[in-house]
């Protein structure tokens, strides 16, 4: 009986967001963004197509430099899909396409003539899943800075590796075994090898998928330590499950949902996007707090 | 209330058999799990039972009792020569006492042939004259023997054999009864009736497959014939293809899985190519005869290099082979790299590629080494299919009879396989005696094969 009540409150729930769902809260959300600064990222009115199926609409967010911005929003909101869209790693998914504008710094990252290599290369990456390479841990490092025309010589290369091992809290833990697979470390060192993996090419901006979300309580912890650390050099942007992460470590948050449209394709869309304080204590949009409060998803 | 969840007050768990009931569900299941392992076990024991009669048929023919008659004995030979019969054989007499031999046991008419083949000495003739030797060499068609170098003692050994002590396979037994009856054999080949039919038999346990067999050239006697032509083919033609083939289907493999889009052409290339996997292997004899030995023959003959006489000049050579053989499994090893690089997963790409590195980047350094074990597999297994290939090089023209040794790819050729067949289909029960050596010959040289390639194969991934 219980699951069923549940079901009945869901389905109600479902119901209101698609009936009366009131068109001025979008409203309300964009003018909430657009007393945001001028961020290192600017997406406008972004839609994310993969194929004909319109997986995100019309985002508009700016996310500010030194600042932790999260992401957060039911399964299939389409939060991962606008992290991906950030440094073109949606190219990689066939068919897939994005439509507004994404400006870094000012230039429009889809424009015909920019290369993608360039930008991820100041916008760097954090997987999901840790996804070292099978080499060792030193190499893990190195090749990113090699690849990227680090001029350093070898004792500068060290220091390199050094410094971005530091950084990512992983240092003391793998300085004896530098040369040892990166498989052989634990599912959260392992990510924080990614991390640091990712602050040795010295990026602008790091994105984060879920970089948490298949860790332990303890790591997590770690890796949300580090995020707060690392926010003083670059810009971060986490997507994550996990409503009380958020409210740790970020600065803004975005809640996004997904809205059913007529032939029932689900459609992603940003629902407000604010300073986390105010999103957590007090939402404008009744959706936004419905979802914190736990009545939702 | 919704229908939804008045459904949900029945209590599914009473659908779920209890006590017995559970015990004979689970009966049953674990009796079709038994039956399944007893028909797997079966059908393994019949795939290793045809694989056990295949090999003991092959090495019943190729080891066993002969009855040999000779027509002059080697230890005639060596006390003719002043050595002392019980303590050197033929092989023991020097070069120079081989040619001796040689010299006073066949015609001149024979002594002059051999010499044009190939010439016993470097300064000096043994059965042509200088004057004569000249003319011919400055004829238009001057004998092989006038530029290549001279016979070495194998050879003369050889010659020796074949011609002078000429050993004569009366008859022969299997391997099996050779061992068991050993006696029974022997009595029978010493026996009156036996001994007036054959005179001077001798009874020789003989092992088809020796190192002679294995050094020594093609012969029309299966006394004195030998594999080294068609090992030595078999290994050119199998370089020739997996220097062509490899390169060519890795990097068709890397272009199709990482950076064709997936538009109509390109799906139209791939089930291309699985097809192909399928075609007949005659069909690509058909293509090589065509196109390399006909088409390309300027290439394939060598002739833009200069390279082979007027005489030899056609296509019909090792690469014309090894280029068909590797288009021939060039399918295989497209499908095998593809199935490998699919099987990296897409985390190390996003990796490489988040990280500003550019796709060939991340594919050189961390796909192609995670997919190169199972890239190497396919590769392997597609080698030994091509080494074991018959029939499109029938169609591309291996020589039948061939004594001379492959010089280099554009060199006329045999390999086993064909050697094999050549054999099979002889009227004499010698020649399949040989045959079956020669089997094994080939079936060595695919295990130390495909053991080298497995070793680096393990080696390489370790590395990593």
């Amino acid at each position: 009986m219980m699951t069923g009540e549940i079901r009945t409150t869901e389905g109600d729930i479902s119901e209101r967001s698609r009936s009366d769902q009131p068109a001025p809260t979008d409203e309300q959300g964009t003018a909430a963004e657009s007393t945001a600064p001028p961020g290192v990222i600017v997406t406008e009115d972004m839609s994310v197509y993969y194929g004909k199926f319109r997986a995100v609409a019309d985002v508009s967010l700016s996310f500010a430099t030194n600042e932790i911005s999260a992401l957060i929003g039911p399964s299939g909101c389409g939060k991962s899909t606008v992290l991906r869209s950030l440094n073109r790693m949606n190219d990689l998914v066939p068919g897939a396409r994005v439509e507004g504008s994404v400006r870094y710094h000012g230039d429009e990252i889809y424009d015909k003539d920019v290369d993608p290599v360039e930008v991820r290369r100041k916008i760097g990456m954090v997987f999901q899943k840790p996804n070292p390479f099978p080499k060792s841990i030193f190499e893990n490092i190195s090749w990113g800075a090699r690849i990227n025309g680090f001029r350093g010589s070898k004792s500068e290369m060290s220091d390199l590796v050094q410094e971005a091992l530091e950084s990512a809290a992983l240092w003391d833990e793998v300085k004896d075994k530098l040369q040892e697979s990166g498989y052989s470390l634990s599912g959260g060192q392992q990510q924080r090898l990614c991390i640091a993996r990712a602050i040795a090419t010295k990026p602008d901006v790091i994105l984060m998928d879920e970089p948490a979300s298949s860790l332990d309580p303890i790591a997590t912890l770690r890796i949300e330590e580090l995020m707060l650390e690392l926010k003083n050099d670059y810009s971060i942007i986490i997507v994550t499950h996990n409503m009380q992460q958020a409210a740790r470590v970020s600065d803004r948050t975005a809640f996004f949902n997904v809205k059913l449209n007529d032939q029932g394709m689900r459609t992603g869309r940003l629902v407000e996007y604010t300073e986390t304080s105010q999103l957590f204590t007090s939402p404008t949009v009744q959706e936004t707090e419905d979802y914190i409060t736990g009545r939702f998803g | 209330m919704s229908p939804r969840l008045a459904l949900q007050e029945k209590d599914y768990s009473d659908l779920f058999p209890e006590g017995e009931d559970l015990q004979r569900q689970i009966g049953g299941r674990r009796r079709r799990e038994g039956l399944a392992r007893i028909f797997f076990m079966v059908v393994l024991i019949v795939a290793i039972g045809a694989l056990a009669t295949l090999l003991y048929t092959i090495i019943n023919a190729a080891f066993g009792m002969t009855a040999i008659v000779n027509t002059v004995e080697p230890d005639t030979i060596v006390a003719e020569m002043g050595h002392d019969p019980e303590e050197s054989g033929l092989s023991d007499l020097s070069y120079d006492e081989l040619v001796m031999v040689l010299e006073n046991s066949v015609t001149n008419n024979v002594g002059r042939r051999l010499e044009r083949d190939q010439r016993f000495y470097e300064d000096r003739l043994v059965f042509e004259n200088e004057t004569t030797w000249a003319q011919i060499c400055a004829s238009s068609q001057a004998p092989t023997g006038c530029d290549a170098a001279p016979r070495d003692k194998a050879g003369v050994l050889q010659l020796v054999n074949e011609r002078v002590v000429e050993p004569d396979v009366v008859e022969t037994w299997e391997l099996i009864p050779s061992l068991l009856e050993r006696e029974v054999i022997e009595a029978e080949i010493l026996s009156a009736e036996f001994q007036a039919a054959h005179p001077g038999a001798r009874p020789e346990f003989r092992a088809w497959l020796n190192w002679q067999f294995v050094t020594s050239p093609q012969s029309p006697n299966p006394e004195t014939a030998g594999v080294r032509t068609a090992i030595l083919g078999s290994l050119w033609v199998i370089a020739i293809t997996v220097i062509f083939a490899f390169p060519v289907g890795v990097g068709a493999a890397i272009y199709l899985e990482e950076f064709a889009r997936p538009n109509r052409i390109n799906q139209l290339i791939q089930t291309n190519i699985n097809n192909l996997a399928g075609v007949p292997s005659i069909i690509y004899g058909m293509l090589g005869l065509a196109i390399l030995v006909r088409v390309l023959e300027p290439i394939t003959s060598g002739s833009f290099l200069g390279e082979g006489g007027s005489a030899t000049e056609n296509g019909r050579t090792i690469i014309s082979a090894g280029v068909t053989l590797g288009l021939l499994i060039l399918p295989v090893i497209i499908i095998a790299s593809q199935e490998a690089l699919r099987a990296v997963p897409n985390s190390m790409r996003a990796a490489g590629l988040a990280l500003g590195a550019t796709k060939w980047q991340t594919i050189r350094k961390h796909i192609l080494p995670a997919a190169i074990p199972g890239v190497l597999t396919g590769s392997i297994l597609a080698t030994a299919r091509a080494l074991g290939e018959t029939a499109p090089l029938v169609v591309v023209g291996a020589s039948t009879f061939i004594i001379t040794d492959p010089s280099g790819p554009f060199s006329k050729f045999t390999v086993l396989p064909i050697q094999i067949f050549q054999w099979t289909s002889r009227p004499q029960d010698e020649f399949r005696n040989i045959a079956a050596a020669a089997i094994l010959v080939l079936l060595i040289l695919l295990v130390v094969m495909n053991a080298t390639a497995v070793f680096l194969r393990n080696r390489y991934s370790r590395s990593n």
